[in-house]
């Protein structure tokens, strides 16, 4: 049984030969540059610049490293026996590691050849590969990342991650209906450019190799209005602002379902899976009530995962973090096949009970390992205990794709990360054994 | 019902335009400012109830701080007129070295604002000097510390250690939370309290200045 037929078979609840393992698929479900630094060297692979994750984020016209989660090399895939991929990658098996982009240069956006540079950072002794479009220079105790002379992000010196949010909330003060219909959402569309250049790279891959293929973030209609106004003003806009938070959502809406379609109509028949990212929870609850999700989004989710299914193949995955028990039932009505990535330790979101309410709906791609409070900080025999536990609630009767919770983060010891793996491996061979 | 009733419930229920014109009319009546004031903190009491009951969720939290902001907007000239009232106590609040996540210390600032603090901002990647100064120069009865990232979580330790090591200790309160943070941690870096959410972190400061 190859990857994509793995991969497959626990998409559509049935055991294959074992889980289906993923790392690095989408940028939340990697590894931070610095700490996969040493896992290479672990692996005793020999040092080299790490390449971030280069990521459309809420910007989907415009890609970014800022989340410095690593592309990993077909070595560490083949070393950690890894199922499944981006079609965005840049790095072996690919279609060569240029891919097109849209660029802030001479003054305008076009779309550009990305190619990437080196870059030292210093305070973790860390040779990155960004973008070659994007300059970062220091000022005081911060670095700042440029685009075309625009400052567009900023990382505290001692930080893992370049934050670009202060710098991207341009609907921030609009007042009417009007200031948000004026506003440039077609900048936010696609490119045929870029499309083509995806479909190429998609159709070799798919021909390729065996990899399962995802396409991640063809959009958000809730996490994206959240940056355009900022994270707590888009809440408060759906309490206290109805009428301009539903203008906002229509034209989210209208430029997700192009973007969509555009995906579907080029790599539909490539991808296996076909993801959004939207975060909708916090460590205690959702970030709204249920009767609010129903009123505001489900029937846009709806839209867009019956579109999905109706003219590709493709499974649906949605990116969610926290605690958001009290819509995953709603999110499933929606026709959503995978949810990511199970945040087990966030309240009401207990494996057993999840497994147990959904899964035979809903296939879980995650919650393979705690990387907030676990993998960080425990000793290898209890991450190894920690990983047979999960795996052993999740994996019966398929429906399961193995990743930790989200990205594997800092000063995580790479001797966790391997015995995560292999625990992964081992134990994850159908017939699940009582363990 | 009072007006002042009419504060509290109108906040409490999200309905900006009603609290605000109450608040509005109850100056015109010459309500005592600190009654008002209080009605509204009474109503931010409301809302963390409904918080914890799961009626309410962050959405609704961000909007009734939006609606009390405005509120005490209205109020901002008249509360410079006459500074009678003594803060309950003093806080000195931050967001931890290498991260610049705030909304949570924002919404506990503003809590803790609302319950009669006075809190010395501090705001968000910030080192564990910057702490031992704004502790030398506002001299507060807590230090309150935010984090998301389970990475920079560690960075508290140094806080406190620095708190420790001029001295400064025994003469305030740690107390810290975040996404990452547990009690358990929260005991392991030698804090004293761990706030769950923003309005157990408000309460725990308000058993801390009364001891």
């Amino acid at each position: 049984m190859n990857s994509r037929e793995r991969l497959l078979t626990a998409l559509r609840h049935e055991e294959a030969d074992r889980i289906p393992i993923d790392l690095g698929s989408t940028d939340v479900s990697g590894m931070n540059c610095l700490v996969y630094k040493g896992f290479r060297r672990l692996l005793g692979l020999p040092d080299k610049p790490i390449r971030p994750m280069v990521t459309s984020g809420s910007d989907p016209s415009l890609l970014t490293f800022y989340n410095m989660v690593a592309e990993v090399e077909k070595e560490v895939l083949d070393m950690l026996c890894i199922d499944v991929i981006s079609i965005n990658r840049t790095l072996e098996p690919t279609l060569g590691d240029r891919r097109l982009s849209k660029a802030f240069i001479n003054n305008r956006w076009q779309v550009v050849e990305l190619g990437f540079k080196q870059w030292y950072w210093r305070e973790w002794d860390l040779t990155i590969e960004i973008p070659d479009y994007i300059d970062i220079v220091e000022s005081g105790d911060r670095y700042i990342a440029s685009l075309g002379g625009r400052e567009h992000a900023i990382a505290p010196k001692r930080s893992f991650y370049f934050n670009s949010r202060r710098f991207s909330t341009p609907l921030k003060n609009v007042k009417s209906i009007d200031d948000i219909k004026n506003f440039n959402w077609d900048f936010y569309k696609i490119s045929d450019m870029v499309l083509e250049d995806l479909r190429r790279r998609a159709e070799y891959l798919y021909r390729n190799t065996d990899y399962g293929l995802i396409y991640f973030r063809v959009g958000s209609i809730h996490a994206w209005p959240q940056d355009l106004r900022g994270w707590t003003q888009w809440l408060a806009d759906l309490r206290l602002r109805k009428a301009l938070a539903e203008a906002i959502l229509d034209h989210v809406m209208d430029v997700v379902m192009y973007n969509t379609k555009k995906i579907i109509d080029n790599v539909g028949c490539y991808v296996q899976v076909i993801g959004l990212a939207d975060d909708l929870g916090t460590e205690e609850s959702p970030q709204i009530s249920a009767q609010m999700f129903r009123d505001v989004y489900k029937h846009r989710y709806e839209e867009i995962f019956t579109y999905i299914k109706r003219y590709s193949k493709a499974y649906t995955f949605l990116h969610s973090d926290g605690a958001i028990y009290p819509l995953i039932r709603e999110l499933i009505n929606t026709g959503l096949d995978i949810l990511n990535p199970i945040q087990i330790s966030a309240k009401g979101m207990e494996a057993e009970k999840l497994k147990k309410e959904f899964g035979e709906q809903l296939t879980f791609w995650g919650g393979g390992a705690d990387t907030q409070h676990i993998l960080p900080f425990r000793k290898q025999e209890e991450i190894v205990e920690h990983v047979k536990k999960l795996i052993k609630i999740f994996a019966l009767g398929g429906g399961y794709v193995y990743a930790p919770i989200h990205n594997i983060q800092p000063n995580t010891p790479p001797e966790n990360i391997a015995a995560m793996f292999r625990t992964a491996y081992d134990y994850g061979k159908y017939p699940i054994l009582n363990i | 019902m009072s007006i002042l009733e009419f504060i509290r419930n109108s906040l409490a229920n999200l309905d900006a335009s009603l609290t605000l014109k109450y608040v509005s009319d109850s100056l015109k009546h010459d309500i005592s400012i600190m009654d008002i004031i209080n009605s509204l903190a009474d109503g931010m009491k409301l809302i963390g109830k409904k918080y914890e009951e799961n009626e309410y969720f962050i959405a609704d939290l961000i909007a009734a701080v939006e609606i009390f902001n405005e509120s005490m907007n209205i109020l901002k000239p008249k509360i410079l007129e006459r500074r009678e009232t003594k803060p309950f106590g003093k806080v000195v609040i931050g967001t931890v070295e290498g991260d610049i996540h705030d909304v949570g210390k924002n919404l506990v600032k503003i809590l803790l604002e609302a319950n009669g603090f006075e809190v010395v901002d501090l705001g968000v990647d910030v080192s564990s000097e910057k702490f031992v100064d704004a502790v030398k120069q506002h001299k507060p009865d807590i230090v309150g510390i935010s984090t998301l990232l389970t990475s920079t979580m560690i960075n508290m330790r140094n806080i406190v250690e620095a708190l420790e090591g001029e001295g400064l200790r025994n003469d305030v309160k740690i107390v810290i939370g975040g996404a990452p943070v547990t009690q358990q941690f929260a005991e392991s870096i030698g804090a004293d309290a761990y706030g769950e959410n923003a309005f157990k972190a408000v309460e725990i400061c308000k058993n801390l200045v009364k001891k």
